[in-house]
């Protein structure tokens, strides 16, 4: 099943199939319930309805027979008849012989009408020789007779074999006459009934295609069958010993293989009529029956299909409107789903989605807001780096030469200090143009040439066109601060600082340049990692990769004894903005 | 669209499902056989003739046999019994009409067997009936086991004459090379191989000639018995031994059972016939012709059977319908 359903992962082809294949089920489960239902119903009605045939061959077979009864009782209590039986009076015997002969004429049914004498003689309708009534005593019909006393017996269907080569099919009705005064057995009376009559009743009511009707008596001997030879041979057999125990019920019914045994009895004759109808007759009109089904069912699953697709439509869509609006975020867009046409659910689903959208949104903003006030923070912090040495240094020269009265240089060197204050302040800006920062370290430097006197010299030798470029402030004075403590305060012939500018691709290149005594390699690292020495020339490092991006800052070169060069490198503001 | 291939799709499967089951569910005709074109039937003679003629009762029990299981059954032939060509004509003409199956009674032994092959090349199944053919081809022969029925009327005459060696017997055939012929005298032989046999006449299947030869027989003062073939055969002797009163000399053992046969035997000319079981014949050889044509197995050969009718089992009722015509 997971199987299955996993190689279709959409929803909509999910719901799609549970739905199609369960109303699939349901409605063919039905159909099949209803066909089954219709058949079985139709089934009924048409046994029911074959019953009223099969009562009414019975009737027609009992009123036929009762019809040949009456001739027998008319026969029996004609005065003639009575004389004939008592004593041999050859007069009435030509009368009974001719009006035998007249009943057998008006009735085309009738076979024979024979009267036997019990102390012998016999009368037939047609004037056949009473001597060729040879063995008559031992045949079933005249002992029958006898047993019943009084009653007409009707025999089953045999060949009456009475007169030698005249075979005819008959039933045979036989009585017993009786002396009315003692009891005593006059004779018996047999009428033979043309069998085919019997025959052509038993098939012109038949069922069906297939249909037929046969008779057998209460023990379930044939009375009649069509396919008679075919029995006697066991080439077909009836069901008769399970037909037997159901004789006795009111409306006897065999269901068996298909075919269904209808049984009625005939009162007259004792007779059971069983009509065979096979089921297949029953309903004929079943592939048409189906066929109708199973248009009804192709239009109910069409409308189903139709509608279960507008159903899962429906569920689907605004969940593939919330899928895109979701996917956008892999872009790092965040679209909002807004109202979408969809249930509630989906509704809260979205709701809360844009909710979180929204929040996330905000948290982003605040984030960016963070950090840039954290990189502003970080970059003041790094600022405020001036050395506080440097300045308490310098008052004191200042105080010490204003006791000497050397009140031109403590102008100038108040002146300088005042500017280098001025420039570092410059109104908070964190870029200021060249021209400002060299101010700014030729301030610094005036000062420091004058508490060192005749120690060093310093060169600045920077392109007019260049001063217009903007650069973090208090980017040169600490490089110019490290050349000094580091490179040349040690050293005992006079130092030399340049400051050099240039553009390549548009950046920006400043250098500083000392003679001083240079550094080692391991020096050299020092200054880049520790705060120790070089806080001022790491903070600048620091300050323009915050500031510019990581592919700008400070590169070293130093050779001991020789000196070291400095290179700053930041973008070209100038060209950027032209 | 995807979605639309799968509605269709399913939708399709829907009414193939429906149709399936539509058509292979039909409750109470499971099994029945539908053939587009007739079985056709080749018998020996179409005539109608008296009421328990045997090709009429043999018409009866195919028509019966048709109507249970369904089919559709042509049923010809020639006039007469002794029109061989006709027969051959009749049959190479229904090949050629390419029926489902062809039951054949083939009126001569050797001279069909070559249309049945033809049909067998055709893929035409044939199955024989009554009578057989020289040929392997035939998927089934129904008929009376002849040589068996030979054997009772041979038992029969040999039961009803004393054992004496002076006194012999004859034999009244109708056909020199019908299968039946041969075999009823074969049998006949076989149950008579310690007593005389005075010979056999061929008689063409005609009364007349039967008649004739049997006054021929009736000259050998040692002929106390004759066994007659078949019905136009036996009818022959018996008018020919009634007419000349020879009755009390020589006993009559026929076959078949013609109604004129039956009150011989009741008068005692005919003192017993062999009866063949035609109804049951028609039934069995459509019957055989449906299962074979369902692909069901069928047997090579099936006995129809054959009774031994006297004057003293005539009435049973198990033989009414047998020896008596019902319609009237």
């Amino acid at each position: 099943m997971r199987r299955i359903f996993g190689r279709l992962g959409t929803l909509e082809s999910r719901f799609y199939l549970i739905f199609t294949l369960l109303f699939f089920t349901t409605i063919l489960t039905m159909q099949i319930i209803s066909t089954r239902f219709t058949i079985s119903s139709v089934r009924n009605a048409t046994l029911e309805n074959n019953r009223l045939l099969v009562d009414e061959l019975v009737e027609q077979i009992d009123t036929y027979v009762e019809s040949m009864e009456s001739i027998s009782k008319a026969v029996i209590e004609d005065i003639d008849v009575q004389a004939f039986l008592m004593d041999s009076d050859s007069d009435s015997k030509t009368i009974l012989e001719e009006r035998f002969a007249s009943y057998i004429r008006a009735r085309d049914d009738i076979s024979a009408i024979v009267l036997f004498r019990q102390n012998g003689g016999a009368i037939s309708g047609d004037g056949t020789d009473p001597a060729v009534f040879s063995d008559y005593r031992s045949t079933e019909w005249y002992m029958n007779a006898l047993l019943a006393e009084g009653k007409t017996v009707a025999s089953t269907a045999y060949v009456q074999n009475l007169v030698p080569g005249n075979y005819s099919w008959v039933v045979s009705l036989s009585t017993q006459i009786l002396s009315p005064d003692d009891n005593r057995t006059l004779g018996v009376l047999l009428v033979d009934l043309k069998f085919n009559r019997i025959k052509e009743l038993c098939e012109s009511l038949v069922i069906g295609e297939k249909g037929y009707d046969f008779i057998i008596d209460s023990d379930g001997n044939y009375v009649f069958h069509p396919s008679q030879q075919l029995i006697y041979s066991n080439l077909k057999q009836e069901p008769i010993t399970d037909l037997l125990p159901l004789l006795s019920d009111e409306r006897p019914l065999l269901k068996k293989d298909g075919r269904n045994y209808l049984t009625a009895r005939s009162s007259r004759t004792g007779w059971y009529v069983v009509s065979v109808s096979l089921d297949s007759d029953l309903v004929t009109g079943w592939p048409y029956v189906q066929l109708m089904n199973a248009l009804i069912g192709l239009v109910l699953f069409l409308i189903v299909g139709l509608v279960t697709n507008f159903i899962t439509k429906g569920i689907t869509r605004p969940l593939r409107q919330l899928q895109t609006v979701m996917q956008s975020v892999d872009t790092g867009e965040f679209r909002k789903a807004g109202n979408l046409d969809a249930t509630d659910e989906i509704q809260e689903l979205a709701r809360e989605y844009d909710l979180m959208v929204g929040r996330i949104g905000e948290l982003m903003e605040e984030n960016v807001r963070e950090q840039e006030l954290k990189r502003k923070s970080d970059l003041k912090v790094l600022q405020a780096q001036i050395n506080p040495h440097f300045l308490y240094n310098t008052l004191d020269s200042i105080i010490w030469m204003g006791e000497m009265d050397k009140s031109d240089e403590v102008v100038k060197m108040t002146s300088a200090l005042s500017r280098l204050f001025r420039i570092s302040i410059s109104k908070g800006r964190e870029l200021i143009p060249l021209r400002d920062e060299l101010e700014h370290v030729r301030s610094y430097l005036t000062i420091q040439e004058m508490r060192y006197k005749n120690k060093f010299r310093y060169l600045i030798d920077i392109p007019e066109n260049l001063m217009d470029s903007t650069i973090l402030k208090i980017t040169l004075q600490p490089l110019v601060e490290n050349a000094i403590y580091h490179g040349i305060r040690n050293v005992n012939y006079e130092g030399l600082i340049e400051i050099g500018g240039s553009t390549e691709n548009h950046d920006l290149v400043l250098t500083v340049r000392d003679n001083g005594e240079g550094m080692d390699a391991d020096k050299l690292a020092a200054l880049l990692n520790t705060n120790q020495h070089g806080t001022g020339i790491r903070n600048v490092h620091e300050r323009i990769r915050l500031y510019f991006g990581p592919e700008y800052g400070l590169s070293y070169k130093s050779n001991v004894g020789k000196g070291t060069l400095i290179t700053i490198r930041i973008p070209d503001e100038r060209s950027i903005l032209s | 669209m995807k979605y639309l291939i799968f509605f269709i799709g399913s939708l399709a499967v829907a009414l193939i499902i429906f149709l399936a089951l539509t058509f292979s569910f039909e409750p109470g005709k499971t099994g029945e056989l539908h053939l587009e074109e007739p079985i056709v039937v080749v018998v020996k003679a179409t005539v109608e003739g008296q009421p328990m003629n045997f090709w009429t009762v043999v018409t009866q029990g195919i028509n019966e046999a048709a109507k249970e299981f369904g089919v559709d059954v042509i049923i010809t032939g020639p006039d007469h019994e002794r029109q061989i060509d006709r027969q051959v004509n009749i049959i190479n003409r229904t090949i050629e009409d390419e029926p489902p199956l062809i039951i054949l009674a083939a009126s001569d032994f050797y001279l069909l067997a070559e249309s049945v092959s033809v049909a067998a090349e055709k893929g035409i199944p044939v199955i024989t009936m009554d009578s057989g053919v020289n040929s392997t081809h035939p998927i089934s022969f129904i008929a009376t086991n002849n040589v068996e029925a030979g054997i009772k009327a041979g038992e029969e005459i040999s039961r009803l004459l004393p054992e004496q060696d002076t006194l012999s017997i004859a034999i009244v055939s109708h056909i020199r090379e019908t299968a039946t012929a041969i075999e009823r005298e074969a049998g006949v032989r076989q149950a008579l191989e310690d007593r005389t046999i005075a010979g056999t006449w061929f008689c063409e299947n005609d009364e007349k000639i039967a008649y004739d030869n049997t006054m021929e027989i009736l000259k050998n003062p040692s002929i106390r018995g004759i066994v007659a073939l078949n019905e136009i055969v036996t009818l022959g002797v018996v008018i020919a031994i009634e007419e000349s009163g020879a009755s009390s000399r020589v006993c009559v053992v026929g076959f078949d059972n013609a109604p004129q046969e039956l009150a011989y035997l009741e008068q005692g000319i005919l003192k017993a016939t062999v009866v063949q079981r035609p109804y049951n014949m028609g039934y069995m050889s459509i019957k055989t012709a449906v299962e074979y044509l369902k692909g069901e197995k069928v047997k090579p050969i099936i006995d129809t059977g054959s009774v031994l009718i006297t004057a003293e089992n005539m009435f049973q009722r198990e033989y009414q319908e047998l020896l008596f015509p019902v319609n009237d």
